[in-house]
């Protein structure tokens, strides 16, 4: 178990100082952020210094983990690219952030998109993008308008567009926003987003390095994880890998909420207690009740017993020990006090809303799914509804075109096996029906 | 070449076709929805799935890994994998629901999601029968349905257009109808809406599905979402039968199938030809007038004569004795003979080999071209089945200027047309042909040439008779009756094969109707009756011999006998200007 002598994987975390969101009176703007955070700095080093490939390297040895969900290693991702040739490529930035319990990248545009923007153009660098789309979710009217003017601003200095610090390479940053569809977050759906198609996930192979915007070669990273990548090139590969869980190495945005004391946004490093986070971070359960469960990284990922969170710690390699996943790193915390049956039957509309519809398994089953769990939640279920609903999931996992099947049977699957109890107490009696023989027990 | 073990068969495959595509060549059946070889591939109904391996290769060698048995290591991919995505690689091996449970279970599972929103109105769908979710279901689902449940409900009978009807809640979103218009015809008119289980094909607001080739999105459509607005819920597909055949109302003769029940033509759907017009046919060969000519507007009575100036029905003998008489009444050079683009390649040549016995100039025929018509695909400005065969038997178009002042110096006095309308086609006024003795083998009851026709003959149309006609590429191709005529006629009779769609049909089989049958008779069968009355011999045992002294004796259509046409025609030579 990880260490329990105050001592985690997350170091000296009570002292630990924010670098993502660090406490700069309005960083949001360019010349704070030039005069107050060492803003541009890295890329012109980089740009006067470093061969593209170098940078693709230092990525890579840091060990950034993708923080858009499926924690890839985002320099490896890099490497994917096919060398440049006449084709335009492009970087794409999700910022569609839509997982339910997940506000981070929200936090980044609003407080310091300038570090997300200094990492696109590290990417471009990198990749040789020509450039970056960033799809961000349509409901952040505010930070989109914010991002707008910022963007004009770095384009006017010479920051962004043609040869950029007055260098030889030239690059494009272009906002796009979403319109409110969960799937456009999954990035090949994004990808048919911004090309004015429909938000379908596309099939792969070929995978975007391959074939992505408009059949050009293409990466798509997360907003925190680009905003990581300006770090790593300010401080080095070592300082980075140097934070946190080793294995998932930096810091994250850990967006808390449930039944709390204080539920919020915190920056921490990678690999804290889950404990640390509940009772220290988030100063305890509201009202002194029982932890009943936690889910650790947005609603998709399996949610965990509060049996099962001893010594776990918020990386992916202990959490998928423990039987989860950490996703988005968005947490939610629930109480004794909560019914499991409720809390499933809400996530399956989310999925029952949000499906494309694409796939048959995930259309039909994300809705059927919904269907079951109103009819247990409404004490109008039976106890075999239980084993039709794991079959269903059976149906569904890996079986469709994107992850966003096994997205919506997951939190069903692992919440019956968690908390069958829950289930059980709302489901109708068995009633056998004997032809009137009479079965003592 | 690459091999493939599909259920421990093992195949050459080319390789450039998916896994399904090869497999349903080798006659393994994979149920699949959204796959059509003519569009890409989005693998969204998840029905096609099979388990795939790919033999080990050693890393440093690139040796094939072998077993202890000596036979290659397979490493199998852990999950389903859907067969139309899959590009097929040496060495593959495949299981499909006959040899494995887990894919058998996959498709069975995916029919039960596909079954549980729809509606299942089968008895009043007219897909049924022939019905590709239907016949899936039966042969690769579930028992029994699990959902207990409303079903979700979308728009009904929306009329998409002009052609098409869309019921949205049989609809099971395989997306064949939007990829057919932004992938085939290029209108990218329809696209799905709404999201998840709401999801359904439809237009922008306020745009009309008028695409003119809309209605093979209703062939495409695996189930009875998109329906003909002009057909729908009058005929189920068992009461048809179906007869191979070609559209005419564009020089293409893109190939279709006559659906027909009590003897009438109910609906005419596109039948594959990869030469000729691929899966598709044009919207305007298969509404309204395109099909009901061959119904409503036929003759009701047999042959007629005009005395008193009425045209009174007569027995085809005599009929055919008056043709006789009105052709020897005159001298041979003031006969005009018309050949017709809309007849067969046999009755025009026929007809070429009567005007030769009585030495009249060759025949000619009227073009009948709409400018602009042409599309550069199924469409064509020539609006005529076989004008291509008129030229290569030697007839060539009229000259209209030159005969109408030939019949206004009274140099022609007897005009015999076989299967066309001068007047309707603007080449004669009736005043012009008042005088003359005119003899007309027509198709309808519309033919503007009638008030003054002395010998009217009704024609066998492409629908009943046995024939060929060469379209405008050269490819010739041979019909067969899809209805009966009235009169008896062995060769009709044997041609009339099996098609019900179910293949299980008798010969005779044609959802007969004696009210519906009508009195005509094709043109290789009057022409030698008329022939016959004037001492000339032009009897053949039909129509197959015909094309066989054709294609034996005439190198432009060298090869093109009634066996090598089959089904697919032939593609004849290009021999330039025939003599
Ligand atoms: C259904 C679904 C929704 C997703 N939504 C998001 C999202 O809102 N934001 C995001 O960054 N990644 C999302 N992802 C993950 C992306 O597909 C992709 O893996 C990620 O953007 C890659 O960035 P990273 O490697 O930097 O994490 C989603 C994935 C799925 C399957
Ligand atoms: S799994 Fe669901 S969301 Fe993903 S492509 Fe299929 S239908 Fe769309
Ligand atoms: S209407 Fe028919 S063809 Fe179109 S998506 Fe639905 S099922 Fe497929
Ligand atoms: S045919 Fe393969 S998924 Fe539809």
């Amino acid at each position: 178990m990880e260490a329990t002598n105050g001592k985690t994987k997350a170091g000296d975390w009570q002292n630990f100082e924010r670098i993502l969101l660090p406490p700069i009176r309005d960083l949001h703007k360019l010349d704070v952020y030039e005069a107050e955070y060492d803003g541009y700095q890295a890329i012109q080093k980089v740009l006067k210094e470093w061969e593209p490939g170098e940078v693709v390297n230092e990525v890579k040895q840091a060990n950034v983990r993708g923080r858009g969900g499926a924690a890839f290693n985002a320099g490896l991702k890099w490497s994917f690219m096919p060398p440049k040739g006449d084709r335009p490529r492009y970087l794409a930035c999700n910022a569609d952030e839509s997982e339910p319990g997940t506000y981070k990248d929200r936090q980044l545009m609003e407080y310091n998109p300038h570090l997300m923007f200094e990492g696109i153009l590290l990417a471009n660098y990198a990749m040789q993008m020509d450039a970056c789309y960033v799809y961000v979710r349509g409901e952040y009217v505010d930070w989109i308008d914010h991002m707008e003017r910022e963007l004009e601003k770095l384009y006017a200095k010479g920051y962004v567009g043609e040869n950029i610090f007055g260098s030889d390479f030239s690059t494009d940053i272009i906002l796009h926003k979403g319109a409110g569809a969960y799937i456009c977050g999954e990035e090949t759906s994004l990808m048919n987003s911004l090309e004015g198609k429909r938000g379908y996930p596309r099939i792969k192979p070929p995978f975007p390095a391959q074939k992505g915007l408009w059949g050009n070669p293409t990466t798509i990273n997360n907003v925190e994880t680009l905003a990581h990548v300006t770090l790593v090139m300010r401080h080095g590969a070592d300082w980075f890998s140097g934070i946190g869980a080793p294995t998932h190495p930096g810091s994250t945005i850990y967006g808390i909420s449930g039944h709390l004391n204080r539920p919020g946004v915190y920056e921490y490093p990678t690999g804290m207690l889950i404990t640390d986070l509940i009772e220290k971070v988030c100063g305890g359960m509201r009202d002194g009740k029982k932890l009943k469960a936690v889910v650790p990284g947005g609603s998709s990922v399996p949610p965990l017993h509060a049996d099962m969170i001893e010594g776990v710690t918020m990386d992916a390699d202990s959490l998928r020990e423990a039987g989860s996943m950490m996703g988005t790193g968005g947490m939610l915390v629930l109480n004794e006090d909560t019914d499991m049956v409720t809390y499933l039957r809400r996530v399956n509309h989310f999925y029952q809303h949000e499906s494309c519809g694409q796939c048959t398994p995930c259309r039909e089953g994300t809705g059927w799914l919904e269907a079951i769990v109103t009819r247990i939640d409404e004490g109008e279920g039976n106890l075999r509804d239980l084993d039709l609903l794991i079959d269903l999931c059976d149906q569904m996992e890996g079986r469709t075109i994107c992850a966003f099947a096994d997205a919506a049977a997951w939190p069903v699957r692992y919440t019956i096996e968690r908390f069958r109890e829950d289930f059980e107490a709302k489901c109708k009696p068995a009633v056998f029906d004997t032809g009137g023989v009479t079965i003592s027990a | 070449m690459p091999t493939v073990t599909i259920d421990g068969e093992t195949i050459d495959v080319s390789g450039d076709k998916p896994l399904l595509q090869e497999c349903l060549n080798m006659g393994t059946e994979l149920p699949h929805f959204c796959y059509h070889p003519a569009m890409s591939a989005p693998a969204n109904c998840r029905q096609c799935m099979v388990e795939v391996g790919t033999p080990v290769r050693d890393r440093e060698t690139g040796e094939l890994k072998l077993d202890d048995e000596g036979n290659p290591e397979i490493q199998w991919m852990p999950k389903l994998m859907t067969s139309c995505t899959v590009q097929v690689t040496d060495g593959m091996v495949v299981k499909t629901h006959r040899t494995s449970e887990k894919a058998k279970r996959g498709q069975k599972d995916t029919l039960e999601f596909l079954l549980i929103n729809h509606p299942l109105d089968c008895p009043i769908c007219d897909q049924a029968g022939k019905c590709p979710l239907q016949i899936q279901a039966y042969k690769y689902g579930p028992e029994g349905s699990r959902f207990e449940f409303r079903k979700v409900h979308k728009p009904k009978r929306v009329k998409l257009g002009p052609r098409v009807t869309l019921d949205a809640e049989r609809c099971i979103n395989c997306t064949r109808c939007t990829r057919f218009t932004e992938e085939i015809s290029g209108s990218c008119q329809l696209t799905i809406s709404e999201r998840g289980v709401k999801n359904y094909p439809i237009t922008m607001p306020g745009q009309p599905f008028d695409d003119p080739y809309s209605m093979n999105t209703i062939d495409l459509c695996p189930v009875g979402a998109l329906t003909s607005t002009d057909s729908r819920f009058k005929a189920r597909a068992w009461e048809m039968s179906r007869t191979p055949s070609i559209t005419t109302l564009n020089a293409r003769g893109s190939n279709c199938y006559y659906m027909v029940r009590d003897n009438l033509i109910m609906e005419v759907v596109p039948r594959q030809n990869m030469q000729v017009n691929e899966y598709w046919l044009p919207d305007e060969e298969r509404v309204g007038w395109a099909y009901e000519r061959f119904n409503d507007m036929r003759p009701a009575h047999g042959p007629e004569l005009r005395s008193d100036g009425e045209l009174t029905p007569v027995s085809w003998e005599r009929a055919t004795d008056a043709a006789s008489k009105a052709l020897g009444a005159v001298d041979p050079s003031e006969i005009l003979f018309l050949g017709s683009a809309h007849a067969t390649v046999e009755d025009n040549y026929l007809l070429k080999r009567l005007a030769e016995a009585l030495g009249a100039d060759a025949p000619r025929y009227i073009p009948h071209i709409d400018a602009g018509h042409d599309d550069d695909w199924l469409r064509t400005d020539d609006r005529t089945p076989n004008a291509q065969g008129c030229e290569r038997l030697g007839i060539h178009p009229i000259d209209a200027d030159v005969v109408r002042s030939r019949v206004e110096a009274g140099e022609i006095k007897a005009v015999y047309v076989l299967d066309d309308d001068p007047v309707g086609a603007g080449l004669f006024t009736e005043d012009q042909l008042d005088d003359l003795i005119v003899v007309l083998h027509y198709y309808n009851t519309t033919n503007q040439t009638l008030p003054v026709t002395d010998v009217a003959l009704p024609a066998a149309m492409v629908v009943e008779t046995v024939g060929t006609y060469v379209n405008d590429h050269g490819h010739a191709q041979t019909v067969r009756p899809a209805k009966t005529i009235k009169e008896v006629n062995r060769t009709l009779m044997m041609a009339t094969g099996k098609s019900r769609p179910d293949m299980h049909g008798t010969p005779f089989d044609r959802w007969h109707n004696d009210d519906n049958q009508v009195d005509c008779l094709p043109g290789w069968e009057v022409l030698p009756m008329v022939a016959a009355h004037l001492d000339i011999d032009l009897s053949y045992k039909g129509p197959k011999a015909i094309m066989a002294e054709v294609s034996e004796e005439n190198p432009a259509f060298a090869g093109a006998t009634h066996e090598a046409m089959g089904l697919q025609g032939v593609r004849l030579e290009d021999v330039g200007e025939p003599a």
